[in-house]
Protein backbone atom coordinates (compact mmCIF):
# COMPACT_ATOMS: atom_id res chain seq x y z
CA UNK A 1 0.00 0.00 0.00
CA UNK A 2 2.42 2.66 -1.13
CA UNK A 3 -0.09 5.51 -1.47
CA UNK A 4 -0.93 5.60 2.21
CA UNK A 5 -3.54 8.34 2.10
CA UNK A 6 -5.74 10.04 -0.49
CA UNK A 7 -6.78 13.35 1.02
CA UNK A 8 -8.85 16.36 -0.03
CA UNK A 9 -7.63 19.45 1.83
CA UNK A 10 -7.86 23.07 0.67
CA UNK A 11 -4.61 23.89 2.42
CA UNK A 12 -2.83 20.89 0.83
CA UNK A 13 0.47 20.57 2.71
CA UNK A 14 0.29 22.22 6.12
CA UNK A 15 0.90 21.49 9.81
CA UNK A 16 -1.98 19.03 10.26
CA UNK A 17 -0.78 16.99 7.30
CA UNK A 18 2.96 17.12 7.96
CA UNK A 19 2.90 16.80 11.77
CA UNK A 20 -0.49 15.06 12.28
CA UNK A 21 -0.53 12.51 9.46
CA UNK A 22 3.18 12.63 8.64
CA UNK A 23 4.29 11.49 12.10
CA UNK A 24 1.92 8.49 11.86
CA UNK A 25 2.47 7.47 8.26
CA UNK A 26 6.10 8.56 7.72
CA UNK A 27 5.74 9.50 4.06
CA UNK A 28 8.81 9.80 1.82
CA UNK A 29 6.92 11.83 -0.72
CA UNK A 30 3.90 14.10 -1.05
CA UNK A 31 2.07 14.13 -4.37
CA UNK A 32 -0.05 17.20 -5.05
CA UNK A 33 -2.52 16.77 -7.89
CA UNK A 34 -3.83 20.08 -9.18
CA UNK A 35 -3.94 21.50 -12.71
CA UNK A 36 -3.21 25.10 -11.67
CA UNK A 37 -0.43 24.45 -9.18
CA UNK A 38 1.33 21.97 -11.48
CA UNK A 39 1.96 24.97 -13.71
CA UNK A 40 2.89 27.56 -11.08
CA UNK A 41 6.42 27.63 -9.71
CA UNK A 42 5.87 30.26 -7.01
CA UNK A 43 2.97 28.28 -5.57
CA UNK A 44 5.07 25.12 -5.50
CA UNK A 45 7.79 27.05 -3.62
CA UNK A 46 5.22 28.03 -0.99
CA UNK A 47 3.82 24.52 -0.51
CA UNK A 48 7.32 23.06 -0.24
CA UNK A 49 8.13 25.35 2.72
CA UNK A 50 6.18 23.27 5.23
CA UNK A 51 8.06 20.07 4.45
CA UNK A 52 11.64 19.38 5.52
CA UNK A 53 14.33 18.85 2.87
CA UNK A 54 14.34 15.08 3.45
CA UNK A 55 10.80 14.60 2.08
CA UNK A 56 10.05 15.02 -1.62
CA UNK A 57 7.11 17.04 -2.88
CA UNK A 58 5.92 16.58 -6.49
CA UNK A 59 3.19 18.36 -8.40
CA UNK A 60 1.12 16.88 -11.23
CA UNK A 61 -1.90 17.77 -13.30
CA UNK A 62 -4.88 15.43 -12.97
CA UNK A 63 -4.15 14.00 -16.44
CA UNK A 64 -0.49 13.27 -15.58
CA UNK A 65 -1.56 11.73 -12.29
CA UNK A 66 -4.08 9.43 -14.04
CA UNK A 67 -1.28 8.12 -16.24
CA UNK A 68 0.97 7.34 -13.31
CA UNK A 69 -1.22 6.54 -10.35
CA UNK A 70 -1.12 2.77 -10.77
CA UNK A 71 2.68 2.95 -10.97
CA UNK A 72 2.74 4.97 -7.69
CA UNK A 73 0.42 2.52 -6.01
CA UNK A 74 2.72 -0.39 -6.77
CA UNK A 75 5.98 1.43 -5.94
CA UNK A 76 7.84 1.02 -2.62
CA UNK A 77 7.95 4.73 -1.85
CA UNK A 78 5.61 5.75 0.98
CA UNK A 79 3.41 8.46 -0.48
CA UNK A 80 0.55 10.77 0.47
CA UNK A 81 -1.62 12.06 -2.38
CA UNK A 82 -3.38 15.40 -1.90
CA UNK A 83 -5.86 17.46 -3.89
CA UNK A 84 -7.28 20.79 -2.77
CA UNK A 85 -10.82 20.12 -3.93
CA UNK A 86 -13.27 17.30 -4.49
CA UNK A 87 -13.30 18.04 -8.23
CA UNK A 88 -9.68 17.05 -8.80
CA UNK A 89 -10.04 13.90 -6.67
CA UNK A 90 -13.15 12.91 -8.60
CA UNK A 91 -11.48 13.48 -11.98
CA UNK A 92 -8.56 11.36 -10.77
CA UNK A 93 -10.91 8.58 -9.66
CA UNK A 94 -12.98 8.46 -12.89
CA UNK A 95 -13.39 5.09 -14.66
CA UNK A 96 -12.93 3.34 -11.31
CA UNK A 97 -9.21 4.09 -11.39
CA UNK A 98 -8.98 4.12 -7.59
CA UNK A 99 -11.54 1.42 -6.90
CA UNK A 100 -11.55 0.14 -3.34
CA UNK A 101 -9.40 3.00 -1.99
CA UNK A 102 -10.44 5.26 0.86
CA UNK A 103 -10.54 9.02 0.43
CA UNK A 104 -10.08 11.28 3.42
CA UNK A 105 -11.85 14.65 3.47
CA UNK A 106 -9.61 16.72 5.69
CA UNK A 107 -10.31 20.37 5.01
CA UNK A 108 -12.98 22.15 3.00
CA UNK A 109 -13.68 25.53 4.51
CA UNK A 110 -16.68 27.76 4.75
CA UNK A 111 -17.85 29.14 1.41
CA UNK A 112 -20.92 30.00 -0.61
CA UNK A 113 -23.93 27.87 0.40
CA UNK A 114 -21.77 25.47 2.35
CA UNK A 115 -23.16 23.88 5.49
CA UNK A 116 -20.96 22.87 8.42
CA UNK A 117 -20.43 19.14 8.84
CA UNK A 118 -17.46 19.54 11.18
CA UNK A 119 -15.35 22.60 12.03
CA UNK A 120 -12.92 21.61 9.25
CA UNK A 121 -15.55 20.45 6.78
CA UNK A 122 -18.24 22.52 5.05
CA UNK A 123 -20.21 21.04 2.13
CA UNK A 124 -22.85 22.29 -0.31
CA UNK A 125 -25.14 20.38 -2.68
CA UNK A 126 -22.53 20.20 -5.43
CA UNK A 127 -19.95 18.87 -2.95
CA UNK A 128 -22.34 16.18 -1.73
CA UNK A 129 -22.94 15.22 -5.36
CA UNK A 130 -19.17 14.80 -5.80
CA UNK A 131 -18.93 12.66 -2.67
CA UNK A 132 -21.67 10.42 -4.10
CA UNK A 133 -19.86 10.28 -7.43
CA UNK A 134 -16.65 9.22 -5.65
CA UNK A 135 -18.58 6.36 -4.07
CA UNK A 136 -19.92 5.41 -7.52
CA UNK A 137 -16.33 5.24 -8.74
CA UNK A 138 -15.64 2.71 -5.99
CA UNK A 139 -13.91 4.97 -3.46
CA UNK A 140 -14.93 5.12 0.21
CA UNK A 141 -15.21 8.68 1.48
CA UNK A 142 -15.01 9.76 5.10
CA UNK A 143 -14.16 12.96 6.96
CA UNK A 144 -11.29 13.24 9.45
CA UNK A 145 -8.89 16.11 10.08
CA UNK A 146 -6.27 14.29 12.16
CA UNK A 147 -5.42 10.59 12.60
CA UNK A 148 -6.53 10.74 16.24
CA UNK A 149 -9.96 12.26 15.68
CA UNK A 150 -13.24 10.46 15.00
CA UNK A 151 -14.15 9.47 11.45
CA UNK A 152 -17.18 11.16 9.92
CA UNK A 153 -19.10 8.51 8.01
CA UNK A 154 -20.77 8.73 4.60
CA UNK A 155 -24.25 9.22 6.07
CA UNK A 156 -23.10 12.30 8.03
CA UNK A 157 -21.32 13.68 4.97
CA UNK A 158 -24.40 13.36 2.80
CA UNK A 159 -26.91 14.69 5.33
CA UNK A 160 -28.44 17.90 3.98
CA UNK B 1 3.95 48.60 -10.77
CA UNK B 2 2.10 51.16 -8.65
CA UNK B 3 4.03 52.47 -5.66
CA UNK B 4 2.16 52.44 -2.36
CA UNK B 5 2.74 55.65 -0.38
CA UNK B 6 4.83 55.57 2.78
CA UNK B 7 2.00 56.72 5.05
CA UNK B 8 -0.26 53.96 3.73
CA UNK B 9 2.42 51.35 4.23
CA UNK B 10 3.01 52.61 7.76
CA UNK B 11 -0.70 52.58 8.52
CA UNK B 12 -1.11 48.99 7.30
CA UNK B 13 1.97 47.91 9.26
CA UNK B 14 0.61 49.44 12.48
CA UNK B 15 -2.83 47.90 11.90
CA UNK B 16 -1.15 44.48 11.54
CA UNK B 17 -0.42 44.56 15.29
CA UNK B 18 -4.12 43.99 16.02
CA UNK B 19 -4.73 41.50 13.23
CA UNK B 20 -6.18 38.99 15.74
CA UNK B 21 -8.70 41.55 17.05
CA UNK B 22 -11.74 39.85 15.51
CA UNK B 23 -10.55 36.24 15.68
CA UNK B 24 -13.31 33.66 15.19
CA UNK B 25 -13.58 30.04 14.06
CA UNK B 26 -15.14 30.87 10.72
CA UNK B 27 -12.76 33.42 9.23
CA UNK B 28 -9.99 33.30 11.89
CA UNK B 29 -7.86 36.40 11.22
CA UNK B 30 -9.72 37.19 7.97
CA UNK B 31 -11.48 40.21 9.45
CA UNK B 32 -8.22 41.51 10.90
CA UNK B 33 -6.52 41.01 7.55
CA UNK B 34 -9.15 43.12 5.77
CA UNK B 35 -8.88 45.79 8.47
CA UNK B 36 -5.08 45.92 8.13
CA UNK B 37 -5.00 46.06 4.33
CA UNK B 38 -7.81 48.65 4.16
CA UNK B 39 -5.52 51.72 3.81
CA UNK B 40 -3.86 50.10 0.77
CA UNK B 41 -7.24 49.28 -0.79
CA UNK B 42 -8.46 52.84 -0.15
CA UNK B 43 -5.44 54.21 -1.97
CA UNK B 44 -6.00 51.93 -4.99
CA UNK B 45 -9.79 51.73 -5.36
CA UNK B 46 -12.98 53.62 -4.71
CA UNK B 47 -16.73 52.97 -4.80
CA UNK B 48 -17.98 49.46 -5.59
CA UNK B 49 -14.48 48.23 -6.50
CA UNK B 50 -13.27 49.17 -3.01
CA UNK B 51 -16.25 47.37 -1.54
CA UNK B 52 -15.48 44.25 -3.52
CA UNK B 53 -11.78 44.38 -2.57
CA UNK B 54 -12.55 44.63 1.17
CA UNK B 55 -14.98 41.71 0.89
CA UNK B 56 -12.47 39.40 -0.77
CA UNK B 57 -9.91 40.01 1.97
CA UNK B 58 -12.38 39.51 4.82
CA UNK B 59 -12.69 35.81 3.88
CA UNK B 60 -11.03 33.02 5.87
CA UNK B 61 -7.32 33.54 6.52
CA UNK B 62 -4.91 32.30 9.11
CA UNK B 63 -1.21 32.71 9.87
CA UNK B 64 1.06 33.25 12.82
CA UNK B 65 0.23 36.80 14.04
CA UNK B 66 3.85 37.95 13.87
CA UNK B 67 4.36 36.61 10.34
CA UNK B 68 0.93 37.59 8.99
CA UNK B 69 2.55 40.89 7.94
CA UNK B 70 4.47 38.99 5.28
CA UNK B 71 1.20 37.87 3.70
CA UNK B 72 -0.20 41.40 4.15
CA UNK B 73 2.80 42.98 2.42
CA UNK B 74 2.75 40.48 -0.43
CA UNK B 75 -1.01 40.86 -0.92
CA UNK B 76 -0.65 44.66 -0.90
CA UNK B 77 1.99 44.28 -3.63
CA UNK B 78 -0.32 42.03 -5.66
CA UNK B 79 -3.23 44.49 -5.28
CA UNK B 80 -1.00 47.39 -6.35
CA UNK B 81 0.16 45.37 -9.38
CA UNK B 82 -3.46 44.73 -10.35
CA UNK B 83 -3.34 40.95 -9.85
CA UNK B 84 -6.46 38.85 -10.46
CA UNK B 85 -8.55 38.15 -7.31
CA UNK B 86 -8.31 34.43 -8.10
CA UNK B 87 -4.50 34.60 -8.01
CA UNK B 88 -4.50 36.44 -4.67
CA UNK B 89 -6.82 33.83 -3.23
CA UNK B 90 -4.44 31.10 -4.34
CA UNK B 91 -1.48 32.99 -2.90
CA UNK B 92 -3.20 33.45 0.43
CA UNK B 93 -4.25 29.83 0.71
CA UNK B 94 -0.72 28.65 -0.14
CA UNK B 95 1.03 30.94 2.37
CA UNK B 96 -1.23 30.17 5.38
CA UNK B 97 0.33 26.84 6.25
CA UNK B 98 4.03 27.76 6.06
CA UNK B 99 3.58 31.04 7.97
CA UNK B 100 1.72 29.24 10.76
CA UNK B 101 4.29 26.47 11.07
CA UNK B 102 7.37 28.68 10.85
CA UNK B 103 5.94 31.26 13.24
CA UNK B 104 5.06 28.64 15.84
CA UNK B 105 8.49 27.04 15.66
CA UNK B 106 10.35 30.33 15.85
CA UNK B 107 8.26 32.38 18.28
CA UNK B 108 6.19 30.08 20.51
CA UNK B 109 8.65 27.20 20.72
CA UNK B 110 11.94 29.13 20.71
CA UNK B 111 11.90 32.91 21.18
CA UNK B 112 9.25 33.19 23.93
CA UNK B 113 10.66 30.50 26.26
CA UNK B 114 14.23 31.72 25.68
CA UNK B 115 13.47 35.33 26.56
CA UNK B 116 11.47 34.20 29.62
CA UNK B 117 14.55 32.24 30.69
CA UNK B 118 16.70 35.38 30.38
CA UNK B 119 14.48 37.06 32.99
CA UNK B 120 14.45 34.02 35.28
CA UNK B 121 18.21 33.51 35.17
CA UNK B 122 18.68 37.24 35.84
CA UNK B 123 16.50 36.86 38.94
CA UNK B 124 18.62 34.07 40.36
CA UNK B 125 21.77 35.97 39.43
CA UNK B 126 20.56 38.72 41.77
CA UNK B 127 19.01 41.32 39.46
CA UNK B 128 16.20 43.48 40.87
CA UNK B 129 12.61 42.47 40.00
CA UNK B 130 11.96 45.32 37.55
CA UNK B 131 15.27 44.61 35.86
CA UNK B 132 14.23 40.95 35.36
CA UNK B 133 10.94 42.05 33.83
CA UNK B 134 12.72 44.42 31.46
CA UNK B 135 15.26 41.74 30.56
CA UNK B 136 12.33 39.64 29.35
CA UNK B 137 10.11 42.34 27.84
CA UNK B 138 12.73 44.25 25.86
CA UNK B 139 14.32 41.35 23.94
CA UNK B 140 10.98 39.60 23.47
CA UNK B 141 9.29 42.63 21.95
CA UNK B 142 12.33 43.77 19.98
CA UNK B 143 12.41 40.28 18.44
CA UNK B 144 8.81 40.18 17.27
CA UNK B 145 8.80 43.79 16.04
CA UNK B 146 11.94 43.03 14.02
CA UNK B 147 10.30 39.89 12.59
CA UNK B 148 7.15 41.86 11.72
CA UNK B 149 9.18 44.60 10.00
CA UNK B 150 11.22 42.09 8.03
CA UNK B 151 8.11 40.13 7.06
CA UNK B 152 6.11 43.13 5.91
CA UNK B 153 9.05 44.59 3.95
CA UNK B 154 9.85 41.23 2.34
CA UNK B 155 6.22 40.72 1.36
CA UNK B 156 5.92 44.19 -0.16
CA UNK B 157 9.09 43.69 -2.16
CA UNK B 158 8.57 40.16 -3.49
CA UNK B 159 4.80 39.72 -3.86
CA UNK B 160 3.86 36.13 -4.62
CA UNK B 161 7.52 35.13 -4.99
CA UNK B 162 8.16 35.29 -1.23
CA UNK B 163 8.48 31.48 -1.13
CA UNK B 164 12.00 31.65 -2.52
CA UNK B 165 13.05 34.31 0.01
CA UNK B 166 11.50 32.36 2.90
CA UNK B 167 13.39 29.24 1.95
CA UNK B 168 16.63 31.22 1.81
CA UNK B 169 15.91 32.97 5.11
CA UNK B 170 15.95 29.55 6.82
CA UNK B 171 13.80 30.61 9.78
CA UNK B 172 13.96 26.97 10.91
CA UNK B 173 17.73 27.26 11.45
CA UNK B 174 17.20 30.51 13.34
CA UNK B 175 14.67 28.74 15.61
CA UNK B 176 17.21 25.97 16.20
CA UNK B 177 19.88 28.52 17.14
CA UNK B 178 17.56 30.38 19.54
CA UNK B 179 16.52 27.07 21.15
CA UNK B 180 20.16 26.20 21.77
CA UNK B 181 20.64 29.50 23.57
CA UNK B 182 17.49 28.69 25.57
CA UNK B 183 18.90 25.30 26.55
CA UNK B 184 22.09 26.93 27.91
CA UNK B 185 19.93 29.31 29.99
CA UNK B 186 17.81 26.39 31.22
CA UNK B 187 20.98 24.64 32.40
CA UNK B 188 22.01 27.79 34.28
CA UNK B 189 18.53 28.05 35.81
CA UNK B 190 18.64 24.40 36.92
CA UNK B 191 22.00 25.04 38.56
CA UNK B 192 20.68 28.11 40.38
CA UNK B 193 17.59 26.22 41.57
CA UNK B 194 19.72 23.34 42.86
CA UNK B 195 21.93 25.66 44.88
CA UNK B 196 19.19 28.10 45.94
CA UNK B 197 17.59 25.83 48.59
CA UNK B 198 20.79 24.48 50.11
CA UNK B 199 21.13 27.35 52.59
CA UNK B 200 17.93 26.59 54.56
CA UNK B 201 16.49 23.73 56.61
CA UNK B 202 15.25 20.20 55.67
CA UNK B 203 12.48 21.26 53.27
CA UNK B 204 14.91 23.32 51.24
CA UNK B 205 17.39 20.48 51.36
CA UNK B 206 14.72 18.08 50.03
CA UNK B 207 13.95 20.55 47.26
CA UNK B 208 17.62 20.84 46.36
CA UNK B 209 18.05 17.07 46.34
CA UNK B 210 14.99 16.63 44.14
CA UNK B 211 16.24 19.28 41.73
CA UNK B 212 19.66 17.67 41.54
CA UNK B 213 18.17 14.21 40.93
CA UNK B 214 15.75 15.51 38.29
CA UNK B 215 18.49 17.49 36.55
CA UNK B 216 20.87 14.52 36.48
CA UNK B 217 18.11 12.17 35.30
CA UNK B 218 17.24 14.61 32.55
CA UNK B 219 20.87 14.78 31.47
CA UNK B 220 21.25 10.99 31.36
CA UNK B 221 17.88 10.05 29.91
CA UNK B 222 17.26 13.09 27.74
CA UNK B 223 14.87 12.42 24.87
CA UNK B 224 15.26 8.66 25.22
CA UNK B 225 13.08 8.58 28.34
CA UNK B 226 10.00 6.45 27.89
CA UNK B 227 7.39 8.67 29.48
CA UNK B 228 5.45 6.30 31.78
CA UNK B 229 8.74 4.77 32.95
CA UNK B 230 10.24 8.20 33.60
CA UNK B 231 7.14 9.27 35.56
CA UNK B 232 7.30 6.09 37.60
CA UNK B 233 10.99 6.65 38.35
CA UNK B 234 10.38 10.26 39.40
CA UNK B 235 7.39 9.20 41.54
CA UNK B 236 9.46 6.53 43.31
CA UNK B 237 12.32 8.94 44.00
CA UNK B 238 9.89 11.54 45.38
CA UNK B 239 8.22 8.96 47.68
CA UNK B 240 11.55 7.68 48.97
CA UNK B 241 12.70 11.23 49.66
CA UNK B 242 9.42 12.14 51.42
CA UNK B 243 9.76 9.10 53.70
CA UNK B 244 13.42 9.88 54.33
CA UNK B 245 12.62 13.51 55.17
CA UNK B 246 10.23 12.43 57.95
Amino acid sequence: MPILLFRVDERLIHGQVVIGWGSQLHPERYLVVDDDIADSEWEQDLYRLTVGDSTKVSFFTVEQARQRVSEWMSADERTLLLTRDLCSMLRLARNRLLEGKSVNLGGIHHGKGRKMVRSYLYLNDADRGRVRALEEEGMHASGRDLPGSLKVGLADLLEE
Amino acid sequence: MTEISLSTRLSTFLRSFIIQGSWNYRTMIGGGFAFAILPVLRELFEGPRLDEAVRRHAEHFNAHPYLAGLALGATARLEADGAEPELMLRFKSAIKGPLGGMGDALMWAAWLPTTVLIGLVAHFAGASPWMCVLLFLIPYNAGHVALRLWGFGTGLRWGHDVGRVLRGAALGNLAELVSRGGVVLLGMLAGFLCVAGARGGPIELLWTTLMAVAFTAGLILGERAWRPAALLAVGTVVCVLMVAAR
